[in-house]
């Protein structure tokens, strides 16, 4: 399916006029290394999970803009250690701006729709739900969606029907809804707010602000309101139980869910910046059903020799999914410290604490700019409290490097 | 009139171009004339001035400007960078990037406030002042063509002009020495790029000859020096150059390729309507 997205995408380009057209094609290598933390009751080894701990992606970025029509296309070479390379074509955007005239446009397509206020979450990317938290990620792939939108000096507003004629898909970027956002610009404030109807969370409405102090002060803020929200959790940590045969995670419906984002952001004319940031993210865990998950793993894990390794090992991959989700758990600050040297140089600090179990994240990384090319690497550590989530995630640590060739 | 070529040579924004020059040339000689004597009016001369000024770099209210960027290293040329500027009265900027590295990336100037659009999250930025200054080549330098609008200040006295460095072809120095009215203009605004502006205007014309350009806390971060060509027979500023302060080993040609009448509708402007792709053919 997405290979044959992107091989219309191709073939659309090819029949433009090439003088009328933007064009532009980037060449992406990126590698990273991953550390396991022998420690954590939650790794679980090859067989049961296959050892990837070093991989590497390779893209040919592909942008077009010829009049309302985009299109951005990624040919894409992977390979990871100890499994086989593959190669695929994804279509990460193909869209139509259109005029109707007065301030009023349309978008039809693929498109990626970013409402947002914040750095490290986004409680109003109800359309666009992008991992914030991520690095070496690779371009944002949009939804279907048909939208109206209405520009004025001061403000703007946004209908859209995203993914058309489906119905509740299996996660949130599957799932049809209607949404909308509304902008003004209200002297030193940007003002948003945003509505959601769909069929797996119902009715989500939120607002948020950003407003500029002086020449080196910015502050944000957003909430989103959910009348239901979805959370995977294990049943045997829930309910009781120690093994299961299949899958035991299942999705939990809740009610009245919260996501909210608040912070400030410093820069000086030096080119040293400060963001400051905490948010809370309802869909996340708790620190009880963390303690549910640890006390079922140590329960597993008590049992080796007893049962055979290859049921504890599966059960202890399942209960490691939980350390997929963006947010490990509700409460999180993070304080980010960058320079920036006006060479093209960019170094930055990152810490990220979640106060209610004391775990950490420290994150070291920079990026470089040339003419052409720029090159991104850090470094990643995970830890804390000993009993937190991210002291015991399978992961320890995180290298990787970005490099990026503009080729035209 | 708004798809008039100011350097293209149609007819009509050149006829009103030259008729504005003639008006406010005579205005401002006889300002300046009666500045010399009565400073009470210092304030009004220096705003005519800058008018004056601001006219040979900035033609028409509302313009598209393409823009070339040379960023040199120890002599070397080390990036190149292009821009499409849309200007707006009001102090409305829009900077379009254009090179392969930048591509898609987009920075709004409404007066004193600023967004930055970044091609991979589709999301308009606000930023502050101190974060528009960031990178290595200050959209505001590139975006900000004029001093009338954010600039207060004096004539600190008549002076020779200063003699520019022998790094530009079009920085040479003139065979006669020429004298040249020294400004010394604070910021009249919150967000503009630089607090403070030493300017010098050539005296028999007004052309901007040098500027040295001061940060907020007081450090004089560049040089910046101003080469006219005749375009169309009217002298304009097509090429600055600029010298770092704080990194002295790097400077900087802003290349105005052209600057074009034009008005992008208001709604452009529009932090919301960053992601949109509607200023393709404009």
């Amino acid at each position: 399916m997405r290979l044959r997205d992107f091989t219309a995408g191709a073939a659309f380009a090819l029949a433009l006029p090439a003088s009328a057209a933007e064009f532009n094609a980037s060449l992406i290598v990126a590698p990273q290394v991953l550390t396991d933390n022998r420690a954590s009751p939650y790794t679980v080894g090859p067989p049961t999970v296959p050892a990837h701990n070093r991989d590497s992606r390779q893209d040919l970025e592909l942008r077009l803009r010829e009049g309302g029509f985009n299109a951005q296309g990624t040919l894409r070479w992977q390979a990871a250690q100890g499994a086989k390379p593959e190669q695929h074509g994804i279509s990460n955007q193909f869209y139509y701006d259109g005029e109707l005239g007065g301030g009023v446009g349309y978008s039809v397509g693929k498109k990626v729709m970013s409402w947002g206020v914040g750095y490290g979450f986004r409680p109003l990317d109800i359309v666009q739900r992008e991992n914030r938290r991520g690095v070496n990620l690779p371009a944002l792939v949009g939804l279907p969606l048909l939208a109206v939108e209405n520009f004025s000096a001061e403000e703007a507003w946004t209908l859209a029907w995203v993914r058309p004629g489906e119905g509740g898909g299996t996660d949130d970027s599957h799932d049809s809804s209607l949404a909308f956002h509304w902008y003004r610009l209200a002297g030193a404030d940007d003002l948003h707010a945003v509505a959601r109807l769909s069929h797996r969370r119902g009715i989500e409405a939120g607002a948020g602000f950003t407003r500029v102090i002086g020449e080196e002060w910015s502050f944000h803020g957003a909430a989103l309101y959910q009348r239901d929200y979805r959370k995977t959790l294990s049943t045997l940590a829930e309910s009781g139980g120690l093994f299961a045969a299949a899958d035991p995670r299942a999705e939990f419906v809740r009610h009245n869910g919260v996501k909210a984002v608040a912070g400030a952001q410093w820069t000086g004319e030096s080119g040293w910046s400060l963001l400051a940031e905490g948010w809370y993210d309802a869909d996340a865990y708790s620190r009880a059903e963390w303690q549910r998950l640890d006390d079922l793993t140590a329960r597993q894990r008590a049992l080796a020799g007893l049962v055979p390794d290859s049921a504890i090992a599966g059960n202890v991959a399942w209960s490691s999914q939980a350390y997929l989700a963006t947010n490990l758990l509700r409460e999180n600050l993070m304080l980010r410290l960058a320079y920036d040297d006006r060479d093209g140089f960019k170094p930055y600090a990152e810490l990220l604490t979640t106060p209610k179990d004391g775990g950490r994240v420290f994150t070291l990384g920079a990026a470089y700019e040339g003419n052409r090319q720029r090159v991104s690497f850090g470094l990643r550590q995970l830890g804390g409290a000993a009993d937190s989530a991210y002291a015991r995630a399978p992961i320890r640590r995180l290298l990787w490097a970005d490099w990026r060739l503009a080729m035209f | 009139m708004s798809k008039n070529q100011i350097n293209h040579g149609e007819h009509g924004a050149k006829r009103i171009s030259r008729r504005r020059l003639s008006v406010s040339s005579v205005v401002n000689t006889l300002l300046l004339s009666v500045s010399l004597v009565q400073p009470a009016h210092a304030a009004d001369n220096v705003a005519a001035l800058l008018k004056q000024a601001d006219a040979f770099r900035l033609p028409a209210e509302s313009v598209r400007v393409e823009t070339l960027v040379e960023l040199y290293k120890n002599d070397a040329l080390d990036k190149e960078r292009l821009y499409t500027v849309y200007v707006k009265p009001g102090r409305r900027s829009l900077v379009l990037m254009k090179s392969p590295s930048e591509i898609g990336q987009k920075v709004l100037m409404l007066a004193d406030q600023f967004w930055l659009l970044m091609p991979e999250s589709q999301r308009p930025l606000r930023i502050t002042a101190s974060q528009k200054l960031l990178g290595e080549a200050s959209t505001g330098d590139i975006a900000n063509m004029t001093w009338s609008e954010d600039y207060d200040g004096k004539i600190v006295g008549e002076v020779d002009c200063p003699l520019p460095p022998a790094v530009l072809p079009e920085l040479a120095a003139p065979a006669r020495a020429r004298r040249c009215l020294h400004l010394d203009l604070a910021q009249a605004r919150v967000g503009v790029t630089y607090a403070r502006v030493e300017l010098y205007l050539e005296k028999a014309n007004k052309i901007p000859v040098k500027a040295d350009l001061y940060v907020g806390s007081g450090k004089r971060a560049k040089e910046a020096w101003y080469a006219p060509k005749s375009v169309e027979g009217q002298p304009r500023i097509m090429t600055m150059l600029l010298l770092d302060d704080i990194q002295p080993n790097r400077r900087t040609v802003i290349r105005y390729r052209s600057i074009v009448a034009k008005e992008a509708p208001d709604e452009f402007f529009n932090p919301a309507a960053l992601v949109r792709n509607s200023l393709s053919g404009w």
